[in-house]
């Protein structure tokens, strides 16, 4: 069973598996979580965020064997699921001299996702952001043909340490430059549907993403790509509905 | 017992080689055929509509009903002995007539295929026939009509002629949309941070306005009391009511917590000297 994390000086929950019992409290940055045992069959669910935001939901239970997963999620529901792409936009550009090749790690944003347990089932309970301010919409290309994505600017990070914990995991970009002059990279838009999380205590990862820049016909595109990552951290399960996304070519300006 | 009613359905004679017995089997066969269809129907409905975009699925559903429907009248007609070519001659000024005196029907039976062809709307869409004044979800392209479901929750229905020949403004084809408003501010204020404070208001208080395009600020005019700014935000397409009819009251917050002053209609009046 899991216990509190010390991070940023406040005691926070960390991620993992709890088991209800008769009460459970949870803390996470900015909100608050409850579980109340109202009878043999029943708990009940209180959330409140610090804008004072409150949900409650009753959980009948079928026996007394009933435990949570707290686990970070892809950043695609709050304020409202629309979409399967995140636009990154990074603070700082990165150049990438002609015919060379990078490896950077990014903070990318999280959310976080309640499931409940039961018969090695997981059902989505709730989900959550510690930041909503970084959770908001942007779009790739036009009006009329361009892609939806949630937007977030990202910082880069030192390496898998580097989270921010309940905010924003960490993920590895490998950038391949294969034309024969230097390029800027400033974005990066992909379907985030296709990378899974990574957990320990209260520090996320994602799967890695590699960019490949190159020429197809007499247009520089980037090809984007999930790269998996064997990790002994615990896999998040994930509540969103899996749909495969055609890997996405930027353009490049 | 069953022989001897047959043969005598067969020998009663109603006109000319037409007995009893051929109208009956007839029936039988339309009677089937509509059954068959229905069921035909109902089975694209249950194991394929699901998995088809509900529009084509109902065009589909459509041809398989009719197309049922007419094989079995012309085994009801070849049951009966009925020479169609006849009728194919005398049907062509039959027709004429016909469609003389049924010509809006016609018209928009027709208009119905081209619309289902065409597709410049689909089921479920919001829409606005700017030439009516309707704005709504459409329903369904049917055979001669079209159903709009406008937002105070009527119906209404508008013949396929009229619809086809129509402007047509879809609300929903567009991954995002602009909602905009004007708002003016007093001549006094600084125009910049007046834009700078609106801007950091509506997009930290509105998720679904969208950051990139940014929320833009155009100085619509110099007004008689008021400089007047145009404010535009994008927002994903189903979001509009979580931008456009909050967006005023964003901006009006944003404006009365920076003590920037939205005037009223001002008079300066000159009086003549004493």
């Amino acid at each position: 069973m899991n216990t509190m994390s010390d991070d940023s000086k406040n005691i926070f929950s960390n991620y993992g598996i709890y088991d209800l019992g008769d009460d459970l409290e949870l803390s996470l940055p900015n909100i608050s979580i409850k579980f109340q045992r109202i009878s043999d069959n029943a708990f009940s669910y209180f959330r409140e965020n610090s804008e004072g935001k409150i949900v409650e939901k009753i959980i009948p239970v079928k026996s007394n064997d009933l435990k949570i997963e707290l686990a970070p999620i892809r950043p695609l529901n709050h304020p409202a699921r629309r979409t399967n792409h995140v636009f990154l936009k990074f603070d700082k550009e990165i150049y990438l001299s002609k015919n060379s090749a990078a490896s950077i790690f990014i903070h990318c944003p999280i959310e976080i996702g309640i499931f409940l347990i039961h018969d090695s089932n997981y059902d989505s309970l709730d989900w959550i952001t510690c930041n909503p301010l970084n959770s908001r919409f942007g779009l790739y290309g036009s009006p009329d043909t361009g892609t939806l994505c949630k937007y977030a600017q990202v910082s880069l990070a030192t390496g898998y340490d580097d989270s921010n914990s309940y905010v924003e995991g960490v993920m590895q970009i490998v950038v391949e430059n294969t034309l024969s002059s230097g390029q800027i990279i400033s974005q990066v838009i992909f379907p985030i549907t296709d990378n899974a999380l990574y957990y320990q205590d209260s520090k996320t990862i994602l799967d890695g993403i590699k960019i490949t820049m190159k020429k197809r016909a007499a247009v520089n595109i980037a090809d984007v790509k999930p790269t998996p990552l064997e990790i002994d951290w615990t896999m998040s399960p994930t509540w969103e509905d899996k749909v495969s996304s055609t890997p996405l070519e930027m353009n490049l300006e | 017992m069953v022989l001897e009613i047959l043969q005598n359905l067969s020998e009663m004679q109603i006109v000319g080689e037409l007995t009893v017995l051929t109208l009956l089997i007839g029936g039988i066969i339309m009677a089937g055929g509509v059954i068959i269809a229905k069921i035909a129907k109902l089975l694209f409905h249950k194991y394929y509509a699901p998995s088809l975009p509900q529009d084509t699925a109902k065009n589909i559903s459509k041809l398989i009903y009719f197309g049922i429907l007419i094989i079995s009248f012309l085994g009801f007609t070849s049951s009966q002995g009925i020479d169609l070519s006849g009728i194919m001659v005398a049907g062509g000024i039959f027709a004429v007539v016909i469609g003389f005196a049924t010509q809006s029907v016609i018209s928009n039976l027709i208009s119905g295929v081209f619309l289902i062809v065409e597709k410049p709307a689909k089921h479920g869409d919001t829409i606005e026939l700017p030439d009516m004044g309707i704005t709504g979800t459409l329903l369904d392209i049917g055979t001669f009509s079209s159903k709009v479901r406008r937002f105070d929750g009527t119906v209404t229905r508008i013949p396929n002629e009229k619809f086809f020949t129509s402007n047509i403004r879809s609300l929903t084809i567009s991954t995002v949309r602009r909602a905009d408003v004007t708002v003016g501010i007093s001549y006094e204020s600084d125009i910049d941070h007046a834009i700078l404070v609106m801007k950091n208001e509506i997009l930290q208080t509105m998720p679904f306005v969208l950051q990139i395009p940014e929320p833009e600020f155009r100085i619509e005019e110099l007004g008689d009391s008021s400089v007047n700014i145009h404010v535009f935000v994008w927002h994903p397409r189903d979001d509009w009511s979580q931008a456009q009819p909050i967006l005023l009251t964003t901006i009006k917050r944003a404006l009365d917590k920076s003590g920037i002053e939205i005037p009223f209609p001002q008079r300066v009046i000159w009086t003549g000297k004493d």
